[in-house]
């Protein structure tokens, strides 16, 4: 407020407002950073100590030097699933290359086998996203996949060795007493980007993340600069990877997977805008070392263990919320268009209260008569030729299970289990499809689907007569928590992703709360009876399951409602233009997505007897790849519901194939791995 | 020389004086600062696990020499490392680890030895040599559980496998002992295997995926590390009679142990399929009772005693002629044999029933349901 009051101040608080958004990210990520430093020690028992300061940068190098490959993937307008498994390939392939017996070890040689391995796992990403053209999220989703498998195939459980030489190097002093090796590796990195961001090649990055199309017309060579992208990100991750296995002197295949999601976290807290262009790795290292320091902030003031990621989730929004304040950040908008509205409303001047007469213009009514209505296939062949592969690829999921293990085809109870498998992705992939073609992604899915089924237990404890009214509960709180991120999607501005990340965490957080870590409680006869009971061959599911199609067909085709969201889908600002309630629309767009995960719950209780904690992780990667694969585009606008379906029943049928062999594991992960991506292939765009 | 050596003694001497004279102020006026990190407290097993540990703290034995402060690691390695860190920074005398990772921590582990820390991991193990171990032997819960199935089906017939999590060293013991002792036997054929992540949920959706294609009557015996009690709830929904459930080796969830007791045993309030039903189990776990035996062996480190650096626990076995169902739950009465409860005080089938041991007569059925020690 005193900006108003003092000239200087206010010259210096408009500089940092006027400033590049990015930059003024940056800034604040710096701050934030800063600050909790500054919360650290003043909490902690002695001052901040060299010592402390070289256990932190270790504590926080691997994610933040992941983190910033998956920067310059996202500034190019892409996205890797792939970063933390290609991290656990490298910490395997180390441990298992290196020779326990020998006396000396070559930091050099093995720091370049991590970061080769990564790069060769980036070209496979890179190939089939910038030369195939598919869509970066099911391609690495699939890398994902076959990357984990080859991981356990390299090595089944933890152990190996890792060379002390390694981690004398990376964990060691570059100046001892003063700077602590990580820091000088993520300022090497950083240092090489810098360099790079200023050729020609770091310039292509930006345009192809800002707009594919206009970067190819003045000659940029999109293609190539995808490829690299994805090669120098797995570079990073490589580098992670050999730091990883400095770090702990040894190897585990799991080691890498977890940190997926808090490396989106890191990259979106750092500044970087999700969907490319703008943004820089600088701000990722902060924002990966601020999500890492809370960690040490929970533990030194002490926070029950419960509503750590509550606290966690509370700290990735406000983080966000505290880099976007500023006079064209979204919440300003709103609240000034708020305020114009009520405004007009007291001038009278709002449309609803305006007379209702039509003012549509008059159009000659003879031309109806002469509409010819056009044939059906020429009418739906795009979203035939999107929807079809699924299909095409059950087909084949089908007859060669019919051929390996038999008893497919003619009989029953592999359709019924089918059906009944696929419900909670047939049901996800509404809402989370719904999400995807406004061009967002709910993340929240998982603990929706957790908190909606320990609720539903919970109140219901095996009595028919509470689920009268113990479903509706829950559903509606399933419609608050989609309610809830709409809201801070659409009037906080906070991008869906990281807005849904933190509410997952919240969610759990009241689910352990709940609970108090052991959810009691279990489904009611009726509810279980529906899930997994008989009538002849069929499970009651069954049928709500073709109706819950048909009118999840005709809530996207055929109303206002559906319309509406592929509006916003092909283009927010045209769609805001053409008089569509954006806001309106994406809010009730999660708050569907929420009733779907909640409707999930409630089912995967009925299903299982009784609901758990963690019920709902296993379907958060299958919710978006059934859509993608179904057809839809993952930056919104296209795909068409029964694509999805035929998404649902190929990834379940071929699971149920998997399952039915006695292959190890590991080889069921890169077979359902190569299979998306090749379901995937004949979606590939033509070119135009 | 002479002179050196006299310095060093001296200053040997010293500084174990100052020590001792640390560790007698600190039994004095201060408790025993100790650390719980944990894994993911999303499952049954670990907020047991969990509530058992904070019992055994607030036991009238230990409440005024404890000051237990408990942290979650979620899945993440990463994490955990760096939560260890800050423990010792923040001058933990002893950290109590469910360990993500046998292997991450152990540069970690070892950093925290050398300050003087206790570290002990419970369930899981870490391989560094300074920390200590409390776990019990997998290779023998995996072959134990696969003889028995073995002889229960007179060595021959077909058997599907549910296992663990893919990667970790505990299912990669377990599964390894048990198809060891499968491939000794030609007649025992495994013919569908899957990954259950050591959840009745995934147990459920797993064997649904299977049974698409299969029949329950070409199956004889299920060996599975987490999924019986769901199993036998399935073959009842596909119309088996509770006689003709197949041989299942299996987790020691409450639910399978009720299912082992005898068809017609008065348990209070139990509805099938969590009810008596004389299912053909052996029932085994890793028991959480292992945290709080943890927290009481650091306790025993710090204070000087002597603790051995591995700790193996008997494998908690029960099988439908040791299958006994408990009144109270009390330490003394599970002494006495008894190792199932009431669904009437433990409604959640899913909870682990393995909470004996001789070691803790602090803590019973009330420390893993709310974390109350005994009196």
């Amino acid at each position: 407020m005193t900006m108003m009051t003092s000239t200087a101040t206010s010259r210096n608080w408009t500089s940092l407002f006027s400033m590049s958004p990015e930059r003024r990210s940056v800034l604040i990520a710096i701050a934030v950073f800063l600050g909790l430093l500054g919360l650290v020690d003043f909490v902690s028992s002695g001052p901040l100590s060299y010592f402390d300061i070289s256990f932190l940068s270790s504590g926080g190098a691997t994610s933040a030097i992941a983190a910033i490959g998956q920067t310059i993937v996202v500034l190019s307008g892409g996205f890797d699933l792939s970063a933390g498994a290609v991290i656990s390939l490298v910490n395997v392939v180390l441990a298992q290359g290196m020779d326990p017996a020998a006396a000396q070890t070559s930091v050099v040689y093995w720091t370049c086998v991590g970061i080769g391995v990564g790069m060769l796992t980036g070209a496979f990403n890179g190939i089939f996203i910038a030369f195939f053209r598919l869509q970066p999220i099911v391609v690495t989703l699939s890398t994902m996949f076959i990357i984990q498998g080859l991981t356990l195939l390299v090595m089944d459980k933890p152990g190996g060795f890792v060379a002390p030489d390694l981690g004398t190097f990376y964990l060691g002093d570059a100046i001892p007493g003063w700077l602590p090796m990580p820091l000088v590796v993520i300022g090497v990195v950083l240092l090489a980007w810098l360099w790079l961001k200023n050729t020609r090649f770091g310039t292509a990055i930006y345009a192809v993340g800002s707009d594919p199309d206009a970067a190819a017309a003045i000659g940029v060579r999109v293609k190539l600069t995808k490829f690299l992208v994805y090669v120098i990100a797995g570079g990073c991750y490589g580098l992670a990877g050999v730091f990883i296995s400095a770090q702990t002197g040894s190897a585990d295949p799991l080691v890498g997977n977890p940190l997926l999601l808090s490396m989106f976290a890191a990259v979106v807290v750092g500044g970087t805008r999700l969907g490319g262009g703008r943004g820089g790795p600088l701000g990722t290292v902060f924002g990966a070392y601020i999500l890492m320091m809370v960690v040490n902030i929970l533990l030194v003031l002490n926070v029950s263990a419960y509503y750590s990621t509550i606290a966690e989730g509370t700290i990735l929004i406000l983080a966000v919320l505290a880099g976007s304040v500023s006079y064209s950040s979204t919440l300003a908008k709103q609240l000034r268009s708020a305020q114009a509205q009520f405004g007009a409303w007291r001038q009278g001047l709002l449309p609803s209260q305006l007379d209702r007469t039509d003012r549509r213009m008059k159009m000659p009514s003879s031309a109806e008569g002469k509409l010819v209505a056009s044939s059906f296939l020429s009418r739906n062949s795009e979203t035939i030729r999107y929807a079809l592969p699924a299909y095409l690829c059950l087909l084949a999921v089908v007859i060669v299970t019919q051929l390996w293990l038999g008893r497919a085809i003619l009989n029953p109870t592999y359709w019924n289990s089918l059906a009944v498998l696929s419900t909670f992705l047939a049901i996800l992939a509404l809402g989370q499809g719904t999400v995807i073609l406004t061009g967002g992604l709910d993340l929240s899915v998982p603990w929706t689907i957790g908190i909606a089924g320990i609720l539903l237990a919970g109140i219901v404890n095996g009595s028919d007569a509470a689920l009268v009214y113990a479903l509706p509960a829950v559903l509606l709180i399933a419609c608050l928590i989609g309610f809830i991120n709409g809201v801070g999607i659409v009037v906080l501005g906070i991008s869906p992703i990281v807005m849904t990340l933190a509410m997952n965490g919240i969610l759990q957080g009241f689910a352990l709360v709940y609970s108090q870590g052991t959810p009691a409680g279990f489904s009611s006869p009726m509810l279980r009876w529906f899930m997994t009971g008989k009538i002849w061959t069929v499970t009651p599911v069954v049928p709500f399951m073709v109706l819950f199609v048909i009118a999840a067909v005709f809530l996207l085709g055929r109303t206002a409602f559906g319309r509406r969201v592929y509006g916003i889908g092909n283009g927010l600002r045209a769609a805001q233009l053409s008089g569509i309630a954006v806001g309106r629309t994406l809010i009730l767009v999660y708050v569907l997505s929420g009733l779907c995960a909640g409707l999930v719950g409630v089912l995967l209780t009925g299903f299982s007897g009784q609901a758990s904690l963690g019920m709902g992780d296993d379907y958060l990667l299958p919710s978006i790849a059934v859509v993608v694969v179904g057809g839809a585009l993952i930056t919104g606008g296209r795909g068409h519901y029964l694509g999805m379906l035929g998404g649902v029943l190929l990834l379940t049928a071929l699971q149920m194939f998997l399952a039915g062999t006695t292959l190890p594991y590991a080889t069921r992960a890169i077979l359902f791995g190569l299979v998306v991506l090749g379901a995937v292939m004949a979606l590939r765009e033509k070119r135009s | 020389m002479g002179i050196g050596s006299i310095i060093r003694r001296a200053a040997a001497c010293a500084c174990l004086a100052s020590s001792m004279v640390m560790i007698g102020h600190a039994d004095a006026a201060e408790k025993h600062k100790i650390f719980l990190s944990m894994s993911f407290i999303g499952n049954d097993w670990q907020a047991e696990a969990a509530n058992m540990v904070k019992a055994m703290a607030a036991h009238k034995d230990y409440a005024d020499k404890v000051d237990l402060q408990v942290q979650v690691a979620g899945p993440n390695a990463q994490r955990q490392i760096q939560q260890i860190n800050a423990m010792v920074q923040a001058g933990a005398e002893a950290i109590v680890i469910f360990p993500i990772s046998p292997t991450a921590l152990n540069q970690v582990v070892k950093n925290a030895c050398d300050k003087g820390v206790k570290v002990f991991a419970y369930d899981g193990e870490i391989t560094e040599p300074c920390a200590y171990n409390i776990a019990i032997d997998q290779e023998e819960a995996g072959r134990v559980t696969a003889e028995w199935l073995v002889k229960k089906l007179n060595g021959k017939g077909n058997i599907i496998a549910i296992t663990g999590v893919p990667g970790t060293s505990v299912d990669n013991l377990r599964t390894k002992a048990a198809k060891e002792v499968f491939a000794k036997h030609p007649d025992i054929k495994i013919v569908g295997e899957a990954v259950g992540m050591w959840s009745q949920a995934v147990a459920r959706t797993e064997l649904s995926k299977i049974l698409a294609t299969r029949n329950w009557d070409d199956i004889n015996g299920l060996w599975m590390q987490v999924g019986c009690f769901t199993a036998n709830s399935m073959q009842l929904e596909a119309g088996k009679k509770p006689e003709q459930l197949l041989p299942c080796a299996g987790e020691g969830s409450n639910g399978g142990r009720i299912q082992m007791l005898p068809a017609g045993t008065e348990a209070e309030g139990a509805t099938p399929p969590y009810a008596p039903m004389g299912a053909p189990r052996i029932s085994y776990a890793s028991p959480p009772y292992s945290g709080a035996l943890a927290l009481k062996l650091a306790v025993d480190a710090i204070e000087g005693k002597e603790v051995p650096k591995k700790t193996v626990l008997p494998l908690p076995l029960v099988t439908n002629e040791t299958i006994k169902l408990c009144q109270e739950g009390t330490w003394q009465e599970m002494k006495d044999g008894c190792n199932a409860f009431k669904p009437s005080i433990v409604s959640n089938p899913g909870w682990f029933a393995s909470i004996f041991s001789e070691k803790t007569p602090e803590i019973g059925l009330n420390a893993a349901l709310v974390g109350q020690p005994e009196n």
